[in-house]
């Protein structure tokens, strides 16, 4: 059984004084458990809408969520959700927004210190608990939504265009800590993503979407071997990811 | 961060007129040009008004010389207590029931499509007019002057929580709804912190039009505390006093605004500066 199956998923949007708007068609999918898979197609093409469904966010036309066999029918504790933007809370530190999802969790309170820590050094924000949102450099805001995802030990990790929003050198180590990260802890992870280097670096596969209305178009499984965190900026000549990285490419201009 | 403010040290040591780059120094010659304007002012006062009568003008120094006396005698004191234990128990009061009911409004729509008319209306009318039937319900005395404390400070409250509430970020609300926050929690950590400076804003706004209202009531309703002061003594000719109780209601309103302000910023510490 898949650990997470989406079947005939259909999204549409009500338009006010026109034709609704379909932002997903039919959608099919079935993701093994540990397994890493990445979203790219062109905007508009409905892969936050898909994420913001399995996490429960937004509620399906049609069809059906799954996971371990179960119907999925809101948002639960078994999913770790990274937004793309406005993620923190600003009027809380990383620690408390940490905390945020803890005490949601229902974890008590005594408690909350050690695991923070925990996460928080696994991003690599050792000792930055206390700061505000507004200290942090983009990059490391992330990796606080990363980390308090991971606090809450789901077994599904979704994340939406994590590292959209910053610059490419940042970019370029989040997505290597990812790959680490990942790794290490085997969870099943849904990623979104612009950046066909990056879906090739970190996934197992990768789902190309098409636009109005939101289609699978392709599965393209990424044969690159793991751990791949151990192979650094060699990964990126393995043959089996430029010849991913360019067949991605022309489907994804064909698409645009 | 060393490096910068090393870099700014340097660039003013490094000479040309460093008075008006250096903002404590600009800070200064502007209090001054303002305490000196004060003091103009009071002059030009004191000597257009030495001839006309007493009466019904009052000059600085009289004035001075009065709050003085009133100050000594202990009914300045007497007259501030009374009406600030007033006015706080109204503005406390207002507070509370404007954030309650803003909240209650902000998040359930049926109570607001109940409640939002009469207090659009409420907030446009001149309350005064509903003092002389209101004292009709609640009598003369305490009781009356919170009412209408109350009544004036109120609706500023609710209409700002209104707004804040309704108005937080939908992204917030997401991070909420995502790692299945209570609706507690969700009041609590999400909610309430978006909508303070709304609430604040709105409560900057109900000192104001409570001390006015604690005037009023003073002067309509059984005269005491400052505004009954400023009654009296202009009833008995005594100008140069009832300027007294003037001056402290004055203090007193800024002091309370920049306490407010105050109180507001020690919940914003999270904003950038
Ligand atoms: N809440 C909404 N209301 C109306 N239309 C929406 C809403 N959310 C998304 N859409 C539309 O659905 C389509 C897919 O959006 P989205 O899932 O955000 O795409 P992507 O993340 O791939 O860029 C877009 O055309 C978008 O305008
Ligand atoms: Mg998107």
């Amino acid at each position: 059984m898949p650990k997470l199956s989406v079947r005939n998923l259909t999204k549409r949007f009500p338009v006010s004084g026109g034709p609704s708007m379909t932002a997903l068609d039919g959608v099919d999918l079935d993701v093994e458990e540990g397994e890493f898979i990445a979203f790219v197609g062109p905007s508009g093409c409905g892969k936050t809408t898909l994420l913001r469904i399995i996490q429960g966010l937004e509620t399906a036309t049609s069809g059906e969520i799954r996971i371990d066999g179960k119907p999925v029918t809101g948002p639960g504790h078994d999913r770790g959700f990274v937004f793309q933007q406005y993620g923190l809370l600003p009027w809380l530190t990383a620690a408390q927004n940490i905390g945020f999802a803890l005490e949601a969790k229902g974890i008590p309170a005594a408690r909350h210190g050690e695991t923070t820590e925990r996460v928080l050094a696994t991003v690599g924000l050792k000792g930055f608990g206390d700061r505000f949102p507004h200290q942090l450099s983009g990059g490391m805001q992330q990796r606080v939504g990363i980390a308090r995802a991971l606090a809450i030990e789901p077994e599904i990790m979704l994340l939406d265009e994590p590292f959209g929003a910053l610059d490419a050198l940042t970019r370029e180590i989040l997505q290597n800590e990812m790959l680490g990260l990942t790794e290490r802890m085997g969870k099943t992870i849904l990623f979104v993503t612009h950046s066909v280097d990056e879906a090739v670096c970190l996934a197992d596969r990768v789902v190309v979407m098409s636009p109005r209305p939101g289609r699978i178009r392709e599965i393209v499984p990424i044969d690159i071997p793991r751990p791949r965190a151990s192979l650094g900026e060699a990964l990126r000549d393995t043959p089996e990811y430029v010849a991913k990285r360019h067949q991605l490419w022309t489907q994804l201009m064909d698409l645009v | 961060m060393q490096r910068s403010a090393q870099a700014s040290a340097d660039s003013k040591s490094a000479g040309e007129p460093a008075a008006a780059s250096d903002p404590n120094r600009q800070r200064r010659r502007e209090r001054l040009l303002q305490i000196g304007t004060l003091v103009l002012l009071l002059a030009v006062w004191e000597f257009a008004a030495r001839d006309a009568n007493k009466l019904l003008v009052a000059v600085p120094s009289d004035i001075a010389i009065a709050t003085w006396e009133l100050l000594l005698n202990g009914e300045l004191l007497s007259a501030t207590l009374d009406s600030m234990s007033t006015f706080v128990l109204g503005f406390v009061i207002a507070s509370v029931i404007g954030i309650v009911v803003g909240f209650a409004m902000g998040t359930n729509r049926t109570v607001e499509v109940i409640l939002d008319p009469y207090i659009n209306a409420l907030y446009a009318m001149p309350l005064v007019a509903l003092i002389p039937i209101l004292m009709l319900w609640v009598g003369i005395g305490f009781l009356a002057k919170i009412t209408i404390i109350i009544l004036f400070a109120v609706f500023p409250v609710i209409i700002n929580t209104v707004t804040g509430v309704k108005n937080v970020d939908r992204h917030y609300l997401d991070i909420g709804k995502a790692f299945m926050a209570s609706r507690f929690m969700v009041y609590r950590r999400i909610i309430a912190p978006y909508a303070l400076p709304y609430v604040a804003s709105g409560l900057r706004i109900a000192l104001g039009r409570g001390i006015i209202a604690m005037i009023v009531a003073e002067f309509l309703t059984s005269i005491s505390g400052l505004g009954g002061l400023i009654i009296n003594y202009t009833n008995a000719f005594e100008t140069a006093k009832a300027f007294a109780p003037v001056l402290v209601v004055a203090l007193l309103a800024n002091a309370l605004t920049v306490l407010v302000q105050k109180v507001e910023e020690r919940f914003g510490r999270w904003r950038r500066r």
